[in-house]
């Protein structure tokens, strides 16, 4: 009899575990339908983006904590270094790293008035620029921020001063003759040997300031030898100063950063009494994180199946951004036959753009549209259309098909041959191995391809950068990032002999119109010339623009003034201003 | 006996200096260190590359950094990190530590959990019970551990859900922040640590307790067992002293064999439950070609499984006075 009641329970105890896995299998977060939004929070921010999910002071907790997500561990401090120089750690170190110019929500660079009062040019020749630094502004010790820090993260990062320093970026800073400070070192001016289109990208937001007075305890700053000390010294070692509304207050490798209120700040009061950075390394942890309210914040890479999943989650919003990172398809002008331009501009006609979104990130959007442009993107000041016009990217098989009749190829059965007889060697396609959407989208090129008697094999790299700079490929699909500043960007990117310009593409006259949009003090001058170049490139068929990579931010409703910022100053650009609604 | 340990042991070391090497040239040759940095956008400058190129020694041919490597061990130098603040000795031995945290309880439960479950089975065995835990034994078996994992991720926070309290995590090991004293600290730690445990124990559970139900089975139909029952010795003195004892020798084996199943496994669960531990360390080198981190992870994991087997092998001497005669 016993026996029988405890195999009973043991009955009942299996079908009772079974359930709970089964349930714990279908259960998402309850609530809503997929791809619908269960949140309001965002939903102003595709008509204000740099507004939505406002809410006053008098609206919000007086402190608490908010968690948010990152992906990787904060391995070197330093962001201006080239090891240090990564999208997380510029994240959490904005809000202790005075800057002068950021990117808001709608991607125009801003000027942080907190910091400085103004920057302005104040002579064309040469190019001059006048900063006048708060005259508030002190880092956390009391020290006041003055010009020796402009100096001193000038000499660290112009490729002169400090050979050893190894910084993510010289552009700009070896443009730079002198920085002169005066007014008891609160204002700052800087002269160029030439003149420096995108200024504003100096001592901004993506390369901060380190403190001058802490580098020199640290190394002399007037030697090399004592600059690279310094640097490293920055890069190494958890910050306890700050210069900026927060500061750190606990680091566990690998595990957590948290920031708490500078009290040294001279400017708005953080509503919050404490941000806490969770690394979490695996992007596919966190909607249960989210839903478990382990986290309040995200900001991953979508996915389809990460997208439906916080959608799912009772009290979350979320939103889908357009960031700076752009995908395209390349060629290697070096293959002879890719050299002559017809058999280019069929190929990239035949690819179709709009069939490449929808299979990828089409999946979780309808946000997503061909990008026109190969420096500028929807949005940004400056964006033109230069593609559409070609029929690039179309997939007008049949047009492409009478590019290549016009120019004498043929077609002998499934094989293109070219004028002068020759078949058209198979081509190799290159993506970084284990990237699904790169490798739908050569698989649709291939397709495209194989529709105009040109054979693709897809060769997949584990080492995209020794792949392209190497030359091992004859097309390649993968990203640039965009920037706010476009224009050094279009010169390491475009320019004949820029060791960027992996393809090998060369026209004289892009190069003259990208050298002189880089040095123009006009703006406007600038951009135009720019995009004569793009124009240009673009009639060669060089490199075919996809789509801007969506960006994605989730986090629960009751969480305000954080909104999605395609930048890489991202949602953390005004920290200072998150606050928790009341009741 | 112990010259017996220090033969294994010796025969162990060119095994690992030949695994060490093996696995230092795939690496070296499939990967690129620098990779991420050529492919950032803006690019850094050459002299930028260079100096990182140096550092990490790539300036050197292949066979001299191996050497250069594995004679600095002995310095107590693992070689320089892809990540110049990290030094990788240091900070392998903290990972490890923390999945052997978890590694050992998951053991212990899964060989509790195994020895009992199994035991009952034989004795009770096709009864209702036996199938019941047949069931669950291949249901186990037969689950990825990255699957189970989520489900159990997702049983937890129904839990949570239903009670409305925060009793379990679904990453790290600790929270952040908590408040109250030594018991909320306790049960903080607790709620981070049951699911990923249970998970990585009920793995191993799974083909354990198979394999004690089918040696228990062969011992309790062996000679002696009938013997001491027909001697009159009491049923718990014949299953405790005669059977299960004779029943966990080939256990033992099994469970050193299956050490560096585990670590995989510590690596998925780890990886699942974003525990920073040696499995989430191996990740990251192989993601970043770090390729000191990754040969420091190899040699130190299988110095782990070899000392375990070794172990195993002295325990069986132990349990089994047979084989110390041998």
């Amino acid at each position: 009899m016993l026996g029988k009641t405890k195999s009973r329970a043991a009955g009942i105890g299996a079908l009772a575990a079974t359930a709970a896995l089964v349930l714990a299998a279908c259960g998402g977060g309850g609530g809503g339908n997929s791809g619908v939004q269960t949140g309001q929070t965002f939903a102003q921010c595709d008509s204000s983006p740099n507004t939505c999910n406002s809410a006053a002071a008098d609206q919000l907790q007086d402190g608490g904590d908010v968690t948010m997500a990152i992906e990787k561990n904060i391995a070197n401090w330093n962001v201006t270094s080239a090891e240090g120089n990564v999208l997380e750690t510029g994240l959490v170190t904005k809000g202790f790293l005075p800057y002068a110019f950021y990117t808001t929500p709608d991607l125009k660079p801003a000027l942080n008035q907190d910091f400085v009062t103004s920057a302005d040019i104040t002579s064309t020749n040469p190019q001059t620029v006048v900063y006048k630094i708060n005259p508030k502004a002190v880092w956390s010790d009391g020290t006041p921020i003055n010009a020796d820090d402009f100096i001193y993260n000038w000499k660290v990062q112009n490729g002169k001063d400090c050979p050893d320093c190894a910084p993510a970026n010289t552009s700009g800073y070896e443009q730079i003759s002198s920085v002169v400070g005066s007014d008891n070192g609160k204002t700052v001016t800087v002269t160029f040997a030439k003149p420096y289109t995108d200024w504003k990208n100096l001592w901004s937001s993506s390369g901060a300031m380190y403190p001058a007075h802490l580098a020199a305890q640290h190394g002399d700053l007037n030697s090399p030898a004592g600059l690279a000390a310094a640097y490293k010294w920055f890069g190494e070692t958890v910050p306890t100063w700050s210069g900026g509304p927060w500061k750190v207050d606990n680091f566990q490798n690998n595990v957590s950063l948290t920031v708490v209120p500078n009290p040294a700040w001279w400017g708005a009061k953080p509503h919050l009494s404490r941000v806490i950075f969770r690394i979490i390394t695996d992007a596919s942890q966190e909607p249960t994180a989210l839903q478990n309210h382990e986290v309040q914040v995200l900001y991953p890479q979508p996915q389809v199946d990460l997208v439906n999943q916080v959608r799912n989650i009772p009290n979350v919003s979320s939103y889908i951004g357009l960031g700076l990172t752009w995908e395209h398809i390349d060629f290697n002008l070096k293959n002879p036959a890719l050299a002559n331009k017809p058999l280019r501009e069929a190929l990239f006609t035949a690819v179709d753009v709009q069939a490449m979104i929808n299979k990828t990130v089409g999946q979780f959007t309808n946000k997503v549209k061909p990008l026109g442009s190969h420096n500028f993107v929807p949005g940004q000041d400056g964006y033109k259309d230069v593609v559409s016009a070609t029929g690039q990217g179309s997939g007008d098989i049949n047009k492409a098909k009478q590019i290549l009749t016009s120019a004498g190829y043929k077609l002998q059965g499934n094989q293109l041959i070219d004028p002068s007889g020759a078949p058209i060697p198979t081509l190799r396609m290159r993506y970084t191995v284990g990237n699904q959407i790169r490798q739908n989208e050569c698989e649709l090129f291939q397709q495209a391809a194989s529709q105009l008697g040109v054979k693709v094999d897809i060769v997949p790299t584990d080492s995209l950068g020794k792949t392209t700079s190497s030359g091992d490929f004859d097309v390649i699909v993968f990203a640039w990032v965009a920037s706010p500043f476009p224009f050094g960007n279009a010169a390491q990117n475009w320019v004949s002999n820029s060791a960027s310009n992996y393809g090998k593409y060369s026209s004289p006259q892009v190069d003259n119109l990208i050298a002189q949009a880089n040095t123009e003090t006009d703006q406007a001058k600038a951009t135009d010339e720019l995009n004569q170049s793009d124009q240009l490139m673009t009639q060669d068929a060089y490199v075919l623009p996809l789509y801007q990579k969506p960006t994605f931010i989730a986090l629960y409703d009751n969480i305000a003034n954080v909104r999605n910022n395609s930048t890489l100053d991202g949602p953390v650009y005004n920290m200072q201003e998150w606050g928790i609604r009341k009741g | 006996m112990l010259a017996f340990a220090l033969r294994r042991l010796l025969v162990s070391v060119p095994i690992l200096v030949l695994s060490t090497f093996l696995v230092f040239v795939m690496v070296s040759l499939s990967a690129n260190p620098l990779d991420p940095l050529i492919t950032r956008n803006p690019p850094p400058p050459p002299q930028t590359l260079a100096a990182e190129a140096h550092r990490l020694h790539l300036d050197q041919p292949l066979m001299e950094r191996y050497w250069n490597w594995i004679t600095g061990i002995f310095r107590g130098d693992f070689g320089p990190s892809v990540n110049s603040t990290m030094n990788i000795g240091h900070e392998i031995l903290s990972r490890f530590g923390v999945t052997f945290r978890l590694i050992f309880l998951a053991m212990i439960i899964a060989l509790i959990l195994a020895i009992v479950v199994g035991a009952v089975s034989a004795v009770k065995q096709y009864s209702k019970l036996d199938y019941t835990a047949t069931f669950f034994g291949f249901l186990f078996l037969s689950m990825p551990a990255f699957w189970l994992a989520v489900l159990l991720k997702q049983a937890g926070i129904s839990i949570n859900n239903s009670t409305g309290g925060q009793v379990f995590y679904t990453i790290g090991a600790s929270s952040i922040y908590v408040q109250g004293g030594f018991w909320a600290h306790l049960g903080d730690v607790l709620g981070h640590m049951i699911l990923p445990t249970i998970s990585l124990a009920l793995i191993s559970y799974a083909s354990w307790s198979r394999f004690q139900r089918g040696s228990m089975l062969e011992v309790l139909n062996s000679d002696y067992v009938r013997l001491a029952r027909a001697k009159g010795l009491p049923s718990g003195v014949v299953m405790r002293r005669h059977a299960l004892r004779n029943a966990l020798i080939p256990l033992t084996t099994v469970t050193a064999l299956d050490l560096a199943s585990i670590i995989s496994g510590a690596v998925v669960t780890e990886k699942v439950f974003q525990w920073q531990g040696a499995g989430s360390f191996l990740l990251d080198a192989i993601s970043q070609s770090d390729v000191y981190a990754v040969e420091a992870w190899l040699l130190i994991s299988a110095t782990f499984v070899i000392l375990f087997n070794l172990v195993a092998d002295l325990l069986y001497g132990v349990l089994d006075p047979r084989i110390r005669h041998a």
